[in-house]
C-alpha cells in the first residue's frame, strides 16, 4: 500500500472517530452541575427526599486516628438509628423522613477526604462529624464554592467557625484555644504562685491549647511558664520530655496530648521520677477509664480537664438514664458494644441531637434553609451535656459548642471544680 | 508473530491509535461527571509520581523511598508561589526545579555510598520532612497546610472547574509520559539498564554508574516535583500530611503492581493509588485496610509481575510463544536473594558471594528453573515499554 | 548530670523497643534473604493472641507462650504459602508483598479487636529503682534483659548451631543446599516461624507501654530499619547497639541541642547512619560481601 493511501486511511479513521466524538459532546453536560448551584428556592437539594434524607461523613476508619474516627460515626449512627426507629423526624415541612448515613473512610489523608467529598457531594444532603483538621481543610473551599454544608465537625480549628472564610462550614466542639484557656483562667484566678511546665503536640491542635492557655495567663503575676516542650503525634515515647520537664521544678503541668498510650506513659513516668504536680488534660485524652486509671493518675495532687459532655466511661454513665439509652443505641445500632474509649461517640451523638433541632425547623428542603436554620440554634441542651454548657450556633466565630466547664478527677469520675487547688 | 501483533506494528495503525486516544482524551472530560473527572485527575497526578519511582527504581534499579517528599516539595512550592501571586509558568518551573535541585543534592551524597545508603537516605527525606514542613509555617502554613485555588477554569474556555483541571492533568502528563518513554527507549535507558543489571559490568563499559544513579534521581525528582505541582491543581491543598512516609510505601506497591519498569505500568500505578481506596470504601468503609490489604495480594498472587504482564499471561494461557517462565514474566530484575544487602541487583556492591555473573551483553535465553535463584538474563527488548 | 543519664537509660529503654523488632527483622533476612515489612503487623497481631488468651482465663505467662507457639505456626504458614511464591523473584515485588500484608494484618486485627487502645498486663511490676541518681523502671530493665537474651540466642544460634548454618545456607544459595541434601522448604517455614516467635516476645514486652492497638509497631519499624542498616544486616548484636545507640543519640541531641529540639530529632539515626556508611558499607558489625564479576 502507497503511503499515501496509508495516510488517507489514518485520516479517514481518525476523522470518523472526531465526528463521532462530536456527536457524543452534543450530549455533553450542561446543567448546573460543579460551578454554582443555581437551583431555585423551592427545587430541592440533592440528598433529600419526601421520605428520607441523607448525611455523609468522611473521616478516618483506618489507620492511627482510627479508634477516635470510628466513633465519630458510631454517634450520630446510634442517636438516628433510634429515631428512625421511632417512625423519623418530623420536619418543620410538615414531611416525616428518616435519616441515612453514607460515611467514607479517608484514613487521615487529605488527599483521600477531597476525592470523599466529590463522591459524596451530589447524593447527600450535607456533610458533618468528620474528624481531623487538615482532611476538614483540604476540601473546606470547595465545600464553599459547591454551597455543600460541612457543619458540626469535629476539629477545634477556628477557620470553620468563621463565617467570612467559610460560610458553609460551622465546627462542633470548642476551639482549642477556648479550652486551653478556661484552664488559663481558672489558674490565674487561683491564689498562690505557680509553675507551669507545658508539653504539647507539635501541630494545630497543641499549638491552639497553648495559646488559648497563654493569652489567659496573661498579666497573671503569679502564673510562669518554666518550660515549653513538644512531642510529634507519632512518637513512640515521650520520656525524654517528661525528663526534662520534671526537672523544671513546676508544680502544674500543663498537657496538650492526643495519644492516648503518651498521655497513659506520661502519668507513669511523671511518677517514677517523682514528679507530682497537678495535671491539665485535654478533653478528648481524659477518660478516666480508659487514661487515668491505667496511668494511676491518684498519686497526683489534681488531674484537671474541660468538658463539655459527660464522660462515656466514668462509672455514673451507665447508671444514669440518658447514658444507659446512649450506650444501648450505640450497641444495637451502630454496633459498638463496648463502653466508648473516646469522647467523640458522646459528641457524634450531640452533633444527631442538634441537627435534629435543625431538621426540625427547616421548612425548605433546601441547603440554604438548612443553613440559615442551623445557625439559629440557642440554649439547645444536648443529651449527656454538662449543666452549664449548651449548644449556641448564632455567635458569628464561636462553634456550636463554646462554653466548657473544668472539671477535675476525684478518683473515679469528673466534678466541677470551682476552683484551683 | 501473531497476526495482532503485525496488525499494530504498521506505521499508520499506530498513528490511527495515537489520533483515536487523543480524541477521546479530548471528549470524555466533557462527557464525563465532575466526580469522575476528577477521580481520573488524580490518578494522573499518581501516575506521573509512580513514574518518577519508575526512572529511578524501575529502569536504574534504585531503591527510593522518599519519591513522596518531592511530590511534597513540588506541590509546597506551587502552593506558595500561587499565593504570593507569581506567574503561573514561573511557580511551574520552579516546581519542577526545586525538587529536582534537592534531587540532585541528595543523590551526589548518597550515590557513592550504594543501595544501602540511598535506601536510607530516600526513607529520611518524608520522615524528617515532615516536622521540617511543620517548622517552616511561614512557608508552608505550618500542620494547618495552606490551600491555593488557581485552576478554576478561564472565562474564556466554558467549561468547568473539573474538566479544566482535567485537561491540565491530561495534558501535562502526557508531555512527561512522552518525553520519559523517550528517555527510557533512548541511550540513557539503555545506561540505566546496565546500571541496574550490574555496576561493575557497567563501568568496565566505560559508562559510570555513578553519574546515571545522579541522573536517574534527579530526573525522578523532577518528575515528583511536577506531580505535586498537578496535585495542587487538582487537590489544591497542601499540607505535611502529604508527604508522609506511608505514602512513599504505597507509592512503592503501585508501582510493583502496575508493573516495575513500565511506562504504561506507571499509569495503571497510579490507577491502583487512586482507585482501590475508592472501591474499598465502597464495598465496606470499616474494612477498608483489610480490603486493601487482600486486593494487593491477590493482584501480586497472580500476577507478580503486575498488571501490566497480564497479556503476557493471557498470550501463555492460549498457547502462544510466550516470553519467559511465569516465574519471571514481568520481572525484568534479576532475582538474587542476599545476606547483605537487601537487593543485590539494586545495590550493585552487595552480591550473593556464588552467584554468576550475568552475560555481557545481556541475551535472550531460556530462562532458568524456578529453584534456581540465580540471575536470569533477559534482553533489553523484553522490558515492558509501551 | 542526672538529666543526662536519665536521658541515656530512658533511650537504652526506647532502643530495646526498636532492638525487638530489629532482630526479627534480621531473623528473616538471615533465613530467607528478605526485609519483612510486616515484621511489626505480626508482632501485633501475636499479641492481640495472648491477649485473647488472656481475657479467655490464661494467666499471663501462659497466655504468652500460647500466643508464640501460635506465632510459629501463623510464620510457617505464611512463609510456606504466601512469601514461598515471591522469595525467587524481584525483590521489590516481595518487599510490597510483605507491605500488603502488613495492611491485610493490621485490617484484620482492627476488624477483630477493633481499634481502640487495649491495655495489656506487663511480665513486670511497675516500679522504679534508683540508679546513679535516675530512676529506672522494672519494665525497662526487663525489656532490655529479655532483648539480650534474645540477641545472644540469635547470635549462637547463626554461628554455633547446625540450625542456624543450615539456614544461613538456604539464603545464600538454596540450590546448592538442596543439592547438600538440606530440606530448603522446610528450612524456610522454620526461618520464618522462629522470627514470628520472636516478634511475639516483642509484641507483648511492649504492649504494655504503647497499649495494644493494630497499628502498635508502626511508629517503630522505621527505626528498627533504621537500626538493622547501621548495625549491619547479618549481626544480632550490631542491630541491638545500632537501636540503643539510636535511642540514646536522638534523646541526647534533642534536649541538649535545641536547634534540633523534639520535633527533629528524628534526623538524628539518619545523620548517623549516613556517617557510618560513609567510613563503613557494611554497617557497624556487618561482614563485608565482595562481588564476583
Amino acid at each position: 500500500m502507497s503511503t499515501l493511501r496509508k495516510r488517507m486511511r489514518a485520516t479517514t479513521i481518525v476523522a470518523g472517530v472526531g465526528v463521532v466524538a462530536l456527536l457524543v459532546a452534543g450530549c455533553a453536560r450542561g446543567g448546573d452541575e460543579g460551578g454554582g448551584s443555581s437551583e431555585g428556592p423551592a427545587d430541592a437539594s440533592p440528598g433529600i427526599t419526601d421520605t428520607e434524607i441523607t448525611l455523609g461523613i468522611t473521616t478516618p476508619l483506618s489507620g492511627a486516628t482510627a479508634g477516635p474516627g470510628t466513633c465519630t460515626v458510631a454517634g450520630i449512627t446510634a442517636y438516628f438509628g433510634a429515631r428512625n426507629a421511632e417512625g423519623g423526624i418530623e420536619f418543620g415541612d410538615g414531611k416525616t423522613r428518616t435519616v441515612k448515613i453514607n460515611a467514607l473512610d479517608d484514613g487521615y489523608d487529605p488527599q483521600k477526604a477531597a476525592a470523599n467529598f466529590e463522591q459524596l457531594k451530589g447524593s447527600v444532603f450535607a456533610m458533618t462529624s468528620g474528624l481531623g483538621t487538615p482532611t476538614n481543610r483540604s476540601w473546606r473551599e470547595a465545600a464553599t464554592a459547591d454551597e455543600v454544608p460541612q457543619v458540626l465537625i469535629q476539629t477545634g480549628d477556628p477557620i470553620f467557625s468563621n463565617q467570612q472564610e467559610s460560610p458553609w462550614s460551622l465546627g462542633f466542639v470548642p476551639i482549642y484555644q477556648n479550652e486551653g484557656a478556661a484552664f488559663g483562667e481558672l489558674l490565674a484566678s487561683s491564689s498562690g504562685e505557680h509553675k507551669v511546665a507545658i508539653l504539647a503536640q507539635n501541630d494545630d491542635y497543641g499549638e491552639g491549647y497553648v495559646e488559648g492557655f497563654k493569652e489567659a495567663i496573661e498579666g497573671a503575676d503569679n502564673i510562669e511558664i518554666v518550660k515549653e516542650l513538644t512531642y510529634e503525634a507519632t512518637d513512640t515515647t515521650v520520656d525524654a520530655q517528661l525528663t526534662e520537664l520534671a526537672g523544671s521544678g513546676a508544680d502544674v503541668f500543663f498537657n496538650a496530648m492526643s495519644i492516648t498510650p503518651l498521655v497513659i506513659s506520661s502519668l507513669q513516668k511523671a511518677q517514677q521520677l517523682n514528679w507530682l504536680p497537678s495535671w491539665f488534660l485535654p478533653s478528648n485524652t481524659s477518660s478516666p477509664g480508659a487514661i487515668l486509671e491505667p496511668g494511676g493518675a491518684s498519686a497526683f495532687p489534681g488531674v484537671y480537664t474541660v468538658a463539655f459532655a459527660q464522660s462515656a466511661s466514668a462509672p455514673t454513665f451507665a447508671e444514669s438514664e440518658e447514658g444507659a439509652t446512649f450506650l444501648s443505641d450505640l450497641a444495637e445500632y451502630a454496633d459498638y458494644p463496648d463502653v466508648p474509649a473516646f469522647p467523640h461517640c458522646v459528641w457524634s451523638y450531640q452533633i444527631g441531637a442538634t441537627l435534629e433541632q435543625v431538621f426540625q425547623k427547616m421548612t425548605e428542603p433546601t441547603r440554604d434553609d438548612f443553613m440559615a436554620q442551623l445557625r439559629s440554634i440557642s440554649d439547645f441542651v444536648a443529651p449527656l451535656m454538662l449543666e452549664g454548657t449548651a449548644v449556641d450556633t448564632t455567635i458569628d466565630g464561636d462553634p456550636a459548642v463554646s462554653s466548657v466547664i473544668v472539671q477535675k478527677y476525684n478518683g473515679k469520675g469528673y466534678a466541677t471544680a470551682e476552683d484551683f487547688g | 508473530m501473531s497476526a495482532a501483533t503485525a496488525f499494530f506494528s504498521r506505521t499508520w495503525v499506530r498513528w490511527a491509535v495515537v489520533g483515536v486516544i487523543a480524541v477521546v482524551l479530548i471528549v470524555l472530560p466533557l462527557i464525563f461527571d465532575a466526580p469522575t473527572n476528577s477521580t481520573l485527575a488524580r490518578i494522573g497526578v499518581f501516575a506521573v509520581a509512580v513514574l518518577g519511582l519508575n526512572v529511578v527504581m524501575g529502569y536504574t534499579g534504585q531503591v527510593s523511598l522518599g519519591q513522596i517528599f518531592f511530590l511534597g516539595l513540588g506541590a509546597y512550592v506551587t502552593a506558595y508561589g500561587v499565593n504570593e501571586g507569581w506567574n503561573i509558568v514561573l511557580v511551574f518551573i520552579l516546581a519542577i526545579l526545586l525538587p529536582a535541585v534537592v534531587g540532585l543534592l541528595v543523590a551526589l551524597a548518597a550515590a557513592r555510598l550504594g543501595g544501602l545508603a540511598i535506601a536510607m537516605v530516600t526513607i529520611a527525606l518524608p520522615i524528617v520532612g515532615v516536622p521540617l514542613a511543620k517548622r517552616l509555617s511561614e512557608f508552608t502554613g505550618g500542620s494547618q497546610g495552606t490551600s491555593a485555588r488557581f485552576s478554576s477554569a478561564p472565562e474564556w474556555t466554558g467549561l468547568y472547574d473539573d474538566q479544566w483541571q482535567l485537561y491540565v492533568v491530561i495534558a501535562i502528563p502526557a508531555a512527561v509520559f512522552v518525553l520519559t518513554r523517550n528517555l527510557v527507549r533512548g541511550k540513557f535507558g539503555r545506561a540505566f539498564a546496565i546500571v541496574k543489571e550490574n555496576e561493575a559490568v557497567a563501568s568496565s563499559m566505560g559508562i559510570s554508574p555513578y553519574r546515571y544513579k545522579v541522573l536517574a534521581f534527579t530526573i525522578a525528582s523532577a518528575i515528583g516535583g511536577v506531580a505535586g505541582f498537578l496535585y495542587m491543581v487538582v487537590i489544591q491543598y497542601t499540607s505535611p500530611e502529604t508527604l508522609a512516609f506511608h505514602h512513599s510505601i504505597t507509592l512503592l506497591a503501585s508501582m510493583v503492581i502496575g508493573g516495575a519498569a513500565s511506562i504504561l505500568g506507571s499509569l495503571i500505578g497510579g490507577a491502583y493509588y487512586v482507585l482501590v481506596p475508592q472501591l474499598t470504601n465502597i464495598i465496606d468503609p470499616n474494612l477498608t485496610a483489610v480490603l486493601q490489604g487482600a486486593i494487593l495480594l491477590l493482584v501480586l498472587f497472580i500476577l507478580p509481575g503486575g498488571i501490566v504482564s497480564l497479556p503476557r499471561l493471557w498470550r501463555r494461557s492460549r498457547g502462544g510463544r510466550g516470553l519467559g517462565s511465569p516465574v519471571a514474566a514481568g520481572a525484568q530484575t534479576t532475582g538474587i536473594a542476599t545476606i547483605e544487602g537487601t537487593r543485590a541487583s539494586h545495590a550493585g556492591d552487595y552480591a550473593s558471594p556464588v552467584g554468576s555473573a550475568p552475560a555481557v551483553p545481556p541475551v535472550t535465553g531460556p530462562e532458568s528453573g524456578p529453584t534456581d535463584k540465580s540471575p536470569s538474563p533477559e534482553s533489553p527488548e523484553k522490558r515492558q515499554d509501551t | 548530670m542526672g538529666t543526662f543519664i536519665q536521658l541515656v537509660i530512658d533511650g537504652l529503654s526506647t532502643g530495646s523497643i526498636y532492638a525487638a523488632l530489629a532482630l526479627a527483622i534480621v531473623l528473616v533476612n538471615q533465613a530467607t534473604g528478605l526485609i519483612n515489612f510486616a515484621q511489626g503487623g505480626m508482632a501485633v497481631l501475636s499479641a492481640y493472641v495472648a491477649y485473647q488468651f488472656l481475657q479467655w482465663g490464661l494467666p499471663l505467662i501462659l497466655a504468652i507462650i500460647a500466643s508464640v507457639i501460635v506465632s510459629f505456626f501463623l510464620g510457617a504458614v505464611i512463609e510456606r504459602f504466601l512469601m514461598r511464591r515471591f522469595e525467587r523473584g524481584d525483590p521489590d515485588t516481595a518487599i510490597v508483598v510483605t507491605v500488603g500484608l502488613l495492611t491485610l494484618i493490621t485490617g484484620v486485627c482492627a476488624w477483630i479487636w477493633s481499634y481502640n487502645n487495649l491495655l495489656f498486663p506487663s511480665l513486670f511490676p511497675l516500679d522504679s529503682i534508683p540508679i546513679l541518681g535516675a530512676s529506672v523502671s522494672v519494665r525497662s530493665i526487663g525489656t532490655t534483659l529479655v532483648i539480650l537474651a534474645i540477641m545472644v540466642l540469635l547470635q549462637v544460634l547463626f554461628v554455633g548451631t547446625k540450625l542456624g548454618l543450615a539456614l544461613r545456607a538456604v539464603a545464600i544459595n538454596p540450590q546448592s543446599a538442596s543439592y547438600s541434601g538440606l530440606p530448603v522448604g522446610r528450612l524456610l517455614m522454620v526461618g520464618w516461624g522462629l522470627a514470628a516467635i520472636l516478634g511475639a516476645v516483642a509484641g507483648a514486652l511492649v504492649a504494655p507501654s504503647l497499649t495494644l492497638t493494630p497499628g502498635m509497631m508502626d511508629g517503630a519499624l522505621v527505626y528498627a530499619l533504621a537500626a538493622v542498616i547501621l548495625g549491619g544486616l547479618s549481626s544480632p548484636v550490631g542491630v541491638v547497639v545500632a537501636a540503643w545507640m539510636i535511642g540514646v543519640l536522638e534523646n541526647l541531641a534533642a534536649v541538649y541541642v535545641p536547634f534540633i529540639g523534639h520535633d527533629l530529632k528524628i534526623a538524628v539515626p539518619f545523620v548517623l547512619i549516613f556517617v557510618v556508611l560513609i567510613v563503613r558499607p557494611q554497617g557497624l558489625f556487618g561482614r563485608k560481601v565482595v562481588v564476583r564479576v
